[in-house]
């Protein structure tokens, strides 16, 4: 807060003043920002709930319990089935309600101590005034942050207060969980919705700050291609692999390769996130794949290597990648796994205790020494590994022996690969199945930890198909973070017209059925529909490794650019931030419409005008419920896979349900139906088919002009007859107009809706806000 | 009656699990129901399902005992040709509105008395049993599956495949006697 006196004249006793301006605490130039301020700068846990009984009266929870206990505390455990309260006075509902906020929050906090640990660093190595710059095209530099705190940050030391505020809310919104605080289930989730809207704040901190000050990528649709693949790793070098989120560790083990003169020499690989982050700080990173390659690639002891920062790091990491000989150094305080501080040890000491194997895994919380002490150990202990490195596979596949097709294995695979089969079929000299398995295969090793043989199950399914990971190689282009302001000026109004039918996310973890050919699958129909399709995360690279039939990843078949008809890798986890700040990009830039503190307006916004979806195919970490959560906060509906059910948790709207579909037309206050657009708010699908269903019916907004609707209606009924057949028996919900109706098919369609009493309507200019209402009324 | 383990064996449940009952006893107390809906779920063209050919089963359950199909969507081809009382919706969608006391049904003639749930991914179908167990308790549920499922009022114990083929045959004529 800043604070300023004006004296324009004072005489007192012997003081006389003239014309003094005296500005009391932290004064940076944003406070200088013309926009006026919105409603609701840094928001607490109360001032959006209205904004949210909004959206919950609209998408009420639906809970799908995964335990019937509540086990928080020593009253407990107390069985809630069925309409029993625990001994606290808890329902299941209320339960279920404390338990989505506590998912959420975890995920919020690991993105916020991320964005922390990142924000300290970079302050620390390039400086508190380094700028905050995302390049010529991006002028609203951070969307979401002028949005929620409003300020507009010019450097990375303006960010500290962002982070300050986060941190600040998670403690409250923790602080709700515990026993004998909040109670009721519709208020948890409106605490939900505020740790979600945080999440998406701190994805934005963390983002701009190292894009400004790593170089990386700011908005260019042809980023270079880098390679993905568990086959793109040269074992034959020293190789360094790194695994978690934050990118600080690996980008100064370039700078050191750099430095010295080895780049090129030491191979630099990454698994998730990080690897993503990698490839836009250089593109000689290596990207080995998803989470799902995480135990398979460090079990194969490719690595000399390995480096850990957070999120997303197995809990087996240290055990594993010691066992076959790989070194580990664990980086920040998040995952510290019980070893050593080796911090503020002299950098010779580290490297040869490494080395010798005296110690096998270390701390070093410092990212610069990480670099030195890694390339160092690296180069050393390679010569020594390179026989370990990859499988003997005539061996391990020989462990199939001792199956006794008790069928554990399967019973415990996540999504129900028939496990057990293959290794028997193995066993019998058929490894056909197996090669199969690998190719759906979450890489998650419960069916390793249930088969009461011993069998390595998941490396044996590795073993046998070496060949086919040797040719693991596809390209994706790097991750590309903000969408440019020149952009949204070109997309915005047809996007809001719905002329582009609409934006397609595909976000997420790797916990899906069927292997990666399903989201490749869906995001090459969106685009080929020209949808303009965003991709981040492991989403963003599961949908490289899969090639079409020209031998092409869709990353090369489509260009990066926002725009219809592309696909783009806006770049990790973080990078989503991007996603939801291009939708609130557009509300200021194509609308008009003030950012600063402005929350509940921009959301009402997004969700009666702009046609995005978030398809989270594979969400598996809490970090992706806080996501979506945040995403539904600003109005963006997210589609779940068939595994995201144990969130526990969707926001459902019941399209027959008139009095829900009702908006108040801002131009004179009456309230309009407009169908359910967007029907759900969160919902879980079982096939990708329904996926690409739903998500060309979930782009529809009340707000659609006549041309727009008839295009996303013609997708909406063409992917429809594809994948289901026939014409949708909710049409009639969507049609407001004859002139909404795809020329080709009206007569047909007019048909049909008239049978279910269909009668025009009008389009209004839609929002759920009273205060909206031309006039105040 | 008795209680079996889950087949995904960390699905460990509360007091209230499923009854188990022999395909023959499934049948029987299909028979009960007066409102039945069936909801099948987007697996239901997977092998297994097709091996036992069990479209064709559902068909036969519903046409003889007047039961509502409520079909995943990307599935609801493989019931072209049935012409009895049925509906393409999402799962997710029909648990919700099971949940709703005021909810009459997909006719509105009145509220479903029995739901029997086949054809969905284990975890995904074990969720929608849970939610109708906690937030429809007097709902009964019943499960064909070849798995235990506990979150189901009554469910088959893990069987074999063979064991489930024929358990399927004797289960169809106890509907059909």
């Amino acid at each position: 807060m800043v604070t300023r006196i004006n004296i324009k004249e004072l005489e007192s006793g012997g003081l006389k003043i003239k014309g003094l301006e005296l500005t009391v605490g932290k004064f940076t130039e944003f406070d200088e920002w013309a926009e006026p301020m919105g409603p609701t700068p840094y928001p607490s846990l109360m001032d959006l709930r209205e904004w949210d009984l909004r959206l919950l009266e609209r998408y009420p929870p639906f809970y799908s319990p995964l335990s019937d206990f509540c086990e928080f505390c020593t009253y407990g455990k107390c069985d809630l089935t069925a309409g029993k309260r625990g001994a606290c006075g808890i329902d299941m509902a209320g339960h279920m309600g404390k338990w989505v906020l506590l998912q959420t929050v975890m995920g919020t906090s690991a993105h916020t101590t991320h964005a922390h640990h990142l924000l300290n660093f970079l302050i620390k190595q390039y400086g508190p005034d380094q700028p905050i710059d995302l390049g010529g095209e991006v002028e609203i530099e951070a969307p979401i942050t002028r949005l929620i705190t409003g300020i507009r940050p010019k450097k990375l030391s303006d960010l500290v207060d962002v982070v300050n505020y986060l941190e600040g809310q998670i403690t409250h919104l923790l602080s709700a969980t515990a026993t004998g605080q909040e109670q009721n289930y519709l208020d948890y989730e409106s605490k939900a919705l505020h740790a979600g809207m945080l999440d998406i704040l701190a994805l934005e901190v963390a983002d701009i700050a190292q894009i400004s000050a790593l170089g990386f990528p700011k908005g260019d649709a042809e980023t270079p291609f880098i390679e993905v693949g568990m086959g793109v790793v040269e074992r034959e070098k020293p190789v360094i692999l790194c695994i978690g989120h934050n990118v600080a560790p690996g980008s100064e083990v370039i700078d050191y390769l750099n430095e010295t003169g080895l780049y090129g020499k030491v191979e630099v690989a990454g698994v998730c996130c990080t690897a993503s982050d990698l490839a836009r700080f250089s593109s000689g990173a290596k990207i080995v794949g998803p989470i799902s390659r995480q135990l398979r690639f460090i079990r194969m002891g490719i690595a000399d290597v390995v480096i850990v920062d957070q999120e997303c790091v197995r809990a087996d990491v240290i055990e594993e990648a010691t066992k076959v000989g790989s070194r580990v150094i664990a980086t920040s305080d998040q995952l510290v796994g019980g070893l050593p501080n080796y911090t503020n040890i002299d950098d010779d000491i580290v490297v040869s205790r490494l080395v010798s194997g005296e110690e096998l895994a270390v701390v070093i919380q410092d990212p610069v020494k990480v670099g030195r002490v890694a390339v160092k150990a690296a180069r050393l202990i390679a010569p020594l590994r390179l026989n370990q490195k990859g499988y003997n596979r005539n061996e391990i596949v020989a462990k199939a022996a001792a199956c006794s097709l008790c069928l554990s294995c399967t019973k415990n695979c996540p999504i129900g690969i028939n496990v057990g089969l293959a290794v028997n079929t193995a066993k019998r000299g058929d490894q056909s199945l197996l090669l199969e398995v690998f190719d759906e295969c979450l890489g998650c090793a419960r069916c390793d930890a249930a088969c009461p043989n011993d069998i390595p199950v998941l490396t044996v399914i590795d073993a046998a198909s070496e060949d086919k990971i040797r040719n693991e190689r596809f390209k994706i282009r790097a991750g590309r973070g903000p969408i440019k302001d020149t952009e949204i000026r070109n997309v915005g109004r047809p996007i809001v017209m719905g002329e582009i039918p609409g934006v397609v996310v595909f976000a997420g973890c790797a916990n899906y059925p069927g292997g990666n050919y399903d989201l490749a699958k869906m995001a090459d129909e969106f685009a080929k529909r020209r949808y303009i399709v965003v991709t981040s995360g492991c989403s963003a690279l599961d949908i490289a490794r899969y090639k079409d039939e020209n031998g092409q990843t869709l990353y090369e078949k489509y260009p990066g650019a926002f725009d219809a008809g592309c696909i783009v890798n806006l770049g990790p986890c973080v990078s989503n931030a991007h996603a939801v700040g291009a939708v609130v990009k557009i509300a200021s830039i194509f609308a008009k419409r003030n950012l600063r503190g402005n929350f509940e307006e921009i959301a009402d916004y997004i969700l009666n005008r702009i046609g995005a979806v978030a398809i989270a195919w594979g969400a598996q970490h809490q970090k992706a419920m806080s996501i979506a959560t945040g995403a539904n906060r600003f109005g963006i509906p997210v589609i779940l896979g068939p595994q995201g059910v144990k969130y526990r948790r969707a926001y459902l709207g019941r399209s027959e349900d008139y009095e829900r579909w009702l908006v108040y037309n801002a131009k004179d206050g009456r309230g309009v139906y407009v169908g359910p657009t967007p029907e759900h708010l969160l919902c879980v699908v079982e096939t990708a088919e329904e996926a690409m269903v739903t998500a060309a019916k979930l782009v529809m907004r009340p707000n659609d002009t006549p041309k727009g609707r008839m295009i996303k209606l013609s997708n909406y009924v063409s992917l429809h007859r594809q994948f289901y057949g026939g014409l949708p028996e909710d049409l009639h919900l969507f049609v407001r107009d004859e002139n909404d109706l795809p020329i080709t098919m009206k007569d047909e369609i007019l048909t049909l809706i008239k049978q279910k009493g269909w009668k025009p309507t009008e389009i209004p200019d839609p929002t759920l806000l009273s205060r909206m209402i031309f006039g105040g009324r | 009656m008795s209680k079996a383990i889950a087949w995904d064996e960390a699905e460990i449940r509360g007091p209230k699990t499923a009854y188990t009952l022999t395909p023959e006893n499934c049948g029987k107390m299909l028979r009960r129901a007066k409102r039945l809906l069936i909801i099948v779920g987007g697996n239901i063209l997977d092998e297994e399902y097709v091996k036992v050919n069990m479209v064709n089963t559902i068909e036969r359950i519903a046409k003889k005992l007047g039961a509502t199909l409520a079909v995943s969507p990307s599935v609801f081809r493989a019931f072209q040709h049935y012409d009895g009382t049925k509906y393409m919706i999402n799962v997710e969608s029909v648990v919700e509105r099971l949940l709703d006391p005021n909810w009459l049904g997909f006719d509105g003639r009145g509220k479903y008395d029995f739901i029997l749930f086949v054809g969905g991914l284990y975890p995904f179908q074990s969720m929608m049993l849970a939610s109708l167990k906690h937030f429809s308790p007097t709902l009964r549920t019943i499960t064909i599956e070849r798995y235990y499922h506990p979150n189901a009022t009554f469910s088959l114990e893990n069987l074999s495949f063979e064991k489930w083929c024929e358990g399927l045959e004797d289960l169809l004529k106890a509907v059909e006697a």
